[in-house]
């Protein structure tokens, strides 16, 4: 479904990714761990073009999206994305928050929309705040709406850039519980966290990210249990 | 006491309303309000086109050829005096208009672009990135993303200097008797010539630019603490 090649990222003369290739198909779950400055969340950015790569490709559905001919603004829309900072449009309300994508690139009408809007805030018992500004709400709920925001645009792929690091301790929860039923559901996913319970939990695959290079692919059991690269066992040690 | 009191009197009669004088107030006052109004509004279109050229850039980061044009006119306008743009309005660039109420409303139009242009500049910029980045991900234009996103807190950010800007254009107006145009300022000017009395037409106009500007003052407070309806936590 993706896939990417020799992906490489610079900002000035520092190299971020020195070459990136990998492979994820439909219905995976892909946790990135790894320390921070590695590149984690600029591989994730690149992936919906948030950042330009210097070199190398990525193809989404067989369909090259670093060429510079693609059409960047279709193929957001098959990749939702949820943010550390969750980026709730301040001037709107959580119900204007989630229609206006759909409405505005005329995937949905506004009352289809609306519908849709309801029905997933409903999901994460938060239709009570249908009306409120993003300043009002807890981090938690901010999160929990921005994934919302995100899959009222039934995105084929959710990327997910820390989603939990910028919560309070108490509110991690309510947020990884609306991502593993989504987990479930079978959305392809890809999460770059520091959750690692999370990760054991709903990754089909694992990958450390470490100096701009995927250091270790495997399944969560081997990645946790036998990891191979020294740098990751060291890693581990001292997160886990 | 009595003496005082009935000159203050007689002075403010002949000032105000010996020949119907009161009504030349009331006509100055309309065209300070009519070219502060239009000009505001020209103003405030053009500063905000002269603040996204001014922004635009390439896809490496480098100013287009219209940031460097609004660059130029900003540095313009804000390098010459507003009674000299005015008078190269009327006497050169637009010498075949006698409409000197149109000249004027172009002239400060142009003007108060060049300052809201960087205001609202400014108010673009203290929109958090992750404004932008969350309006792109979801595969919004970048225009789309500007006009129903950034700008909209841009101007909620920008309400206070840009009202502070509509109150300095309704009284650098005053400047309009140059292209013969007999507005509040010049009217009173008038009328202390006409009746070798200069403390009455002079403090009356100044009252009235005062309270006008007040008005807007107290009508602006009211339109930010609604636009910061978004902001209560």
């Amino acid at each position: 479904m993706i896939t990417v090649k020799g992906l490489k990222k610079s900002f000035g003369n520092n190299e971020i990714l020195k070459g990136i290739d990998y492979e994820i198909d439909k219905g995976e779950k892909i946790v990135i761990v790894g320390p921070s400055g590695a590149g984690k969340s600029t591989f994730l950015r690149c992936l919906n073009l948030l950042e330009e790569p210097t070199a190398g490709q990525i193809f989404l559905d067989g369909e090259e999206i670093t060429d510079p001919k693609a059409n960047i603004n279709k193929v957001r829309q098959k990749m939702g994305m949820v943010f550390q900072h969750f980026n709730l449009f301040a001037n709107l309300t959580v119900m204007e928050n989630i229609t206006l994508a759909p409405v505005k690139l005329k995937k949905m009408t506004k009352e289809q929309a609306h519908e849709k809007a309801v029905q997933l805030l409903k999901r994460v018992n938060l239709l009570d705040k249908a009306d409120a500004y993003p300043a009002s709400l807890s981090g938690g709920q901010q999160q929990r709406i921005a994934i919302v925001r995100a899959l009222a645009m039934n995105p084929e792929v959710m990327l997910f850039d820390e989603p939990t690091s910028a919560l309070d301790p108490e509110m991690v929860g309510e947020v990884l519980e609306v991502m593993r039923e989504l987990a479930e559901e079978g959305m392809t996913m890809i999460v770059v966290t520091h959750e690692m319970s999370f990760a054991k939990e709903v990754a089909t695959k694992c990958l450390f990210i470490d100096q701009g290079i995927i250091m270790e692919e495997n399944t969560p059991q081997n990645f946790f249990d036998h990891p191979q690269n020294p740098r990751l066992q060291d890693f581990l040690s001292k997160v886990l | 006491m009595a003496d005082w009191l009935s000159s203050i009197a007689q002075k403010f009669y002949t000032a105000f309303i010996k020949a119907d004088r009161w009504k030349l107030y009331v006509k100055g006052l309309g065209y300070t309000m009519e070219i502060s109004a239009f000009a505001a509004l020209l103003g405030i279109v053009l500063g905000t086109i002269v603040a996204l050229m001014k922004l635009s850039h390439t896809r490496s980061g480098k100013p287009t050829v219209w940031a460097h044009i609004a660059d130029i006119y900003i540095d313009i306008i804000r390098g010459t005096p507003s009674v000299l743009q005015l008078l190269i309005m009327w006497c050169v660039i637009m010498v075949s208009s006698k409409n000197g109420v149109l000249v004027s409303i172009i002239t400060f139009g142009i003007n108060s672009g060049a300052y809201v242009a960087e205001i609202i500049r400014s108010g673009i910029l203290a929109v958090d990135k992750g404004q932008t980045e969350a309006g792109r991900a979801m595969g919004l234009s970048q225009a789309q993303t500007m006009a129903y996103i950034v700008l909209p807190q841009a101007f909620k950010n920008a309400l206070p200097p840009i009202g502070n800007e509509f109150i300095t254009l309704i009284k650098e107006t005053a400047i309009v008797g140059y292209v013969g145009l007999s507005d509040l300022t010049r009217a009173a000017n008038n009328i202390s010539a006409r009746t070798y009395e200069a403390f009455m037409p002079l403090f009356g106009a100044a009252v009235i630019y005062f309270v006008i500007t007040k008005l807007l003052s107290v009508l602006l407070g009211k339109l930010e603490r609604r636009m910061r309806r978004s902001d209560n936590r």
